[in-house]
């Protein structure tokens, strides 16, 4: 009953850290890029950018109007809400969607490839060649047919983060917070001044679950955590009880008001100083940049800390987005072309001149020039050797929010009923229908 | 002498012209079409659904589950159940506190008690907001780093946790959804007043009548259609509850409703037909009390 639900085996989710460490080969891949011998893609495209607000719009326009400057197709852009365009992803694939959009790498894309609603974009990433290493395309890979739906281009690292003079403030080294006892006694110090230990919103549900997914990792290791998510663990295993024991331990140093904030909450905790130290993806440090440079300079990630010796930190939740393609778009050859730009030296070139700060996974992006910050995400998601995608994509969606998102919520709410708890997530993931 | 009506019958109906006839049966059999497209067609669909595994996008996918969804929902949904309680919360309140202050309110105003144009106004203004701005409004009050949190001199990392804290939220949003309520009620109620014959008061006064009395034994049942219209919107109202919460807490169940559950999990990423066995739980909620109720009442009538 147990098995096979997620369609989506263990044997995609290798290894992205070549990308990670690339960069190297940044000369040379721009020449395979052309799609000479092919005929020309004409038509406007209709793009659709995922949130993202002033920056999004100017990243987009920057990277769009390129493209039009070379193939000379119009681009027809509209910004989108980003949670609304997720939760109403099906119905808008099936009406009439714009060509090519952002999205995210894992079950979301793999399983609306399977239902039809994407459009294979293979032969843009053989295109794209050398400058993707095996490992993303290996991530951006429908188990299912072998095929790509996306066309992987960023990623970013949830870590721990925290501000490098608050951490001095208590007599800590910021740049070596490395173990469990380290991080508690980092929280203990921070909390004695008043302050918040260690930050958590969950009132979206879904931010909690970067903690689940970390210390599961951390005790018992990137496969047992991913082959819980695809139902071949139990969910009342006394492993995955001692996962919300660690929480538990985490509890006394958090806000009391866990369940009113959500991810901004929290990083305007550590943006204000009013936290030492919080767990998340860091798409939010330009938002430390946009308050003032000194604020960014503050600004640091390190993985969360080793819980247990055999695993290290070996893995890490950095999901991947890319650039998918709509199967029922008005034109689909162009979205793919589109797609393909996105993903080119020029396409990245130009979305950095728009104000991306963004991690690129190509290797025909320079790393050189990156900031202290930005240098220290790469070093953390180097020092991975798992990637995770985030509890959300790893697994189905009517089992990630409905059912675990709940169940975390409800476990905050009252960590008493665990076992309650956690046998009724199993009891939900048995009900649930193959697909 | 019934011949001579029933012959009257028979000529008017007859004396309706083409013209007429036309007209009536687009003005019948328009709302008709629309209704049987974008109300029953769909509702029978979410019925049948209901007995399925789908995932919304492909119709060959549709997998016969009997009553698999149901049995989950019953068996092992914990959220169901909380759901059901809030909505029955919902519920109680607005028959038992919500709706009789609407009413209280209607009678003194009615009254022309002091300053009484005063009260109609503040109590009216709510009405005019839909309840999703009202969630708006209040959660910029209530959340953390809102507008009542910087009057108690709070920030993020201290706010008092009004929407996460389980002991009260449910009091608060109850209070918020009744800032509305109350003036709905008492601006239906008020109109009904104004057409009850001001002799009928007269009257009972002259018998020797207490205030209480009045009401109770004259003024409310001379306000029948009024009352039934509130019964079926206080009912309504409580049952198909959903803007207000989902504007504070977003698609996340922190608060769960009937209503919440079947946008998670019909509308949301992972689509399932676990929402419309949901929303047909939510249907038979809806229609059964509103047709017993309706069926009372008309039986008294005849």
């Amino acid at each position: 009953m147990t098995t096979e639900k997620n369609g989506a085996g263990v044997s995609r989710r290798t290894v992205l850290k070549g990308a990670a460490l690339g960069g190297a080969g940044l000369v040379g891949g721009g020449a395979l890029l052309s799609s000479c011998g092919k005929e020309k893609v004409t038509g406007d495209v209709h793009w659709a950018t995922r949130g993202g607000g002033e920056t999004g719009d100017a990243i987009a326009k920057s990277v769009n109007d390129a493209y039009t400057a070379k193939s000379g197709n119009k681009v027809i852009a509209q910004q989108v809400n980003s949670d609304d365009f997720q939760n109403n992803f099906v119905q808008i694939m099936q009406g009439t969607p714009d060509d090519a959009f952002g999205w995210m790498a894992g079950w979301r894309t793999n399983a609306r490839a399977d239902a039809g609603l994407l459009a294979d974009v293979s032969d843009q990433i053989k295109a794209l060649g050398t400058s993707l290493s095996a490992a993303a395309i290996q991530g951006a890979t429908n188990p299912a047919d072998g095929k790509q739906y996306i066309i992987p281009t960023t990623y970013y690292p949830w870590g721990l983060h925290y501000r490098k003079s608050m951490v001095a403030d208590i007599g800590m080294d910021p740049e070596n917070i490395a173990t469990w006892d380290d991080f508690i006694k980092m929280c203990t110090l921070t909390q004695k001044k008043g302050l918040v230990g260690f930050a958590l919103g969950d009132k979206g549900g879904w931010e909690a679950m970067g903690t689940f997914d970390i210390i599961n990792a951390r005790l018992n290791g990137y496969q047992f955590h991913i082959e819980l998510l695809n139902g071949k663990q139990s969910w009342t295993d006394p492993k995955v009880v001692e996962v919300f024991k660690y929480m538990e331990l985490l509890i006394p140093f958090m806000n009391k008001n866990i369940l009113d904030i959500s991810w901004d909450g929290m990083r305007d905790l550590l943006l204000q100083k009013k936290c030492g130290a919080m767990l998340m993806g860091s798409w939010f440090a330009n938002d430390f940049k946009a308050k003032s440079q000194a604020d960014y300079d503050d600004l640091w990630i390190v993985p969360f800390p080793e819980i247990n010796p055999e695993f290290g930190v070996d893995t890490i939740d950095a999901p991947l987005d890319g650039i998918s393609v709509a199967a029922n778009g008005a034109n689909v050859e162009g979205g793919k072309d589109l797609a393909q730009f996105w993903g080119s030296k020029e396409g990245i070139d130009a979305a950095i001149a728009g104000g991306d700060t963004s991690i690129y996974i190509s290797s025909d992006f320079d790393t050189s020039s990156y900031d202290a910050f930005n240098k220290q995400k790469l070093a953390v998601l180097g020092a991975a050797k798992n990637i995770m995608f985030f509890l959300d994509r790893d697994t189905r969606g009517d089992f990630a929010g409905p059912v675990v998102g709940v169940a975390i919520q409800n476990f905050l709410k009252n960590p008493k009923d665990l076992n309650k708890i956690l046998e009724n997530t199993q009891a939900q993931w048995d009900a649930l229908p193959t697909l | 002498m019934n011949t001579t009506v029933a012959n009257k019958k028979v000529r008017s109906r007859r004396s309706l012209s083409q013209n007429d006839r036309f007209t009536l049966s687009a003005f019948v059999g328009f709302p008709t079409f629309v209704q049987l497209i974008f109300l029953w067609i769909p509702a029978l669909a979410t019925i049948l659904l209901s007995f399925t595994y789908w995932n919304g996008i492909r119709i060959s996918d549709i997998k016969w589950a009997g009553f698999a969804n149901y049995k989950n929902i019953f068996l092992n949904d914990t959220l169901f159940y909380e759901a059901l309680k809030n909505n029955l919360i919902w519920l109680l309140w607005f028959s038992l506190i919500a709706t009789p202050l609407g009413i209280l309110l209607a009678y003194q105003i009615d009254r022309k008690i002091k300053g009484h144009k005063i009260y109609e106004s503040i109590y009216y203004i709510p009405v005019v907001l839909s309840l999703a701005v009202i969630g708006i409004i209040w959660n910029f009050m209530f959340q953390p780093g809102g507008f009542i949190q910087g009057l108690m001199g709070r920030d993020i990392g201290n706010a008092v946790s009004i929407w996460g804290n389980y002991k009260i939220n449910t009091y608060v949003i109850m209070a918020v959804a009744s800032w509305r309520h109350i003036g709905y009620i008492m601006l239906l109620y008020l109109s009904g007043l104004k057409s009850v014959d001001p002799s009928l008061k007269e009257a009972s006064a002259i018998d020797g009548a207490t205030d209480w009395q009045t009401f109770r034994k004259v003024i409310l049942p001379a306000m029948k259609p009024v009352n039934i219209i509130i019964v079926v919107i206080t009912l309504i109202e409580s049952l198909r509850a959903f803007d207000l919460v989902f504007i504070i807490y977003g698609s996340s169940t922190s608060w769960p409703l009937l209503n919440i559950l079947v946008y998670q999990n019909f509308a949301g990423q992972g689509i399932s037909m676990k929402g419309a066995a949901l929303a047909v739980i939510l249907l038979v909620l809806c229609i059964g009390p509103i047709i017993g109720y309706l069926r009372t009442v008309f039986k008294e009538d005849s």
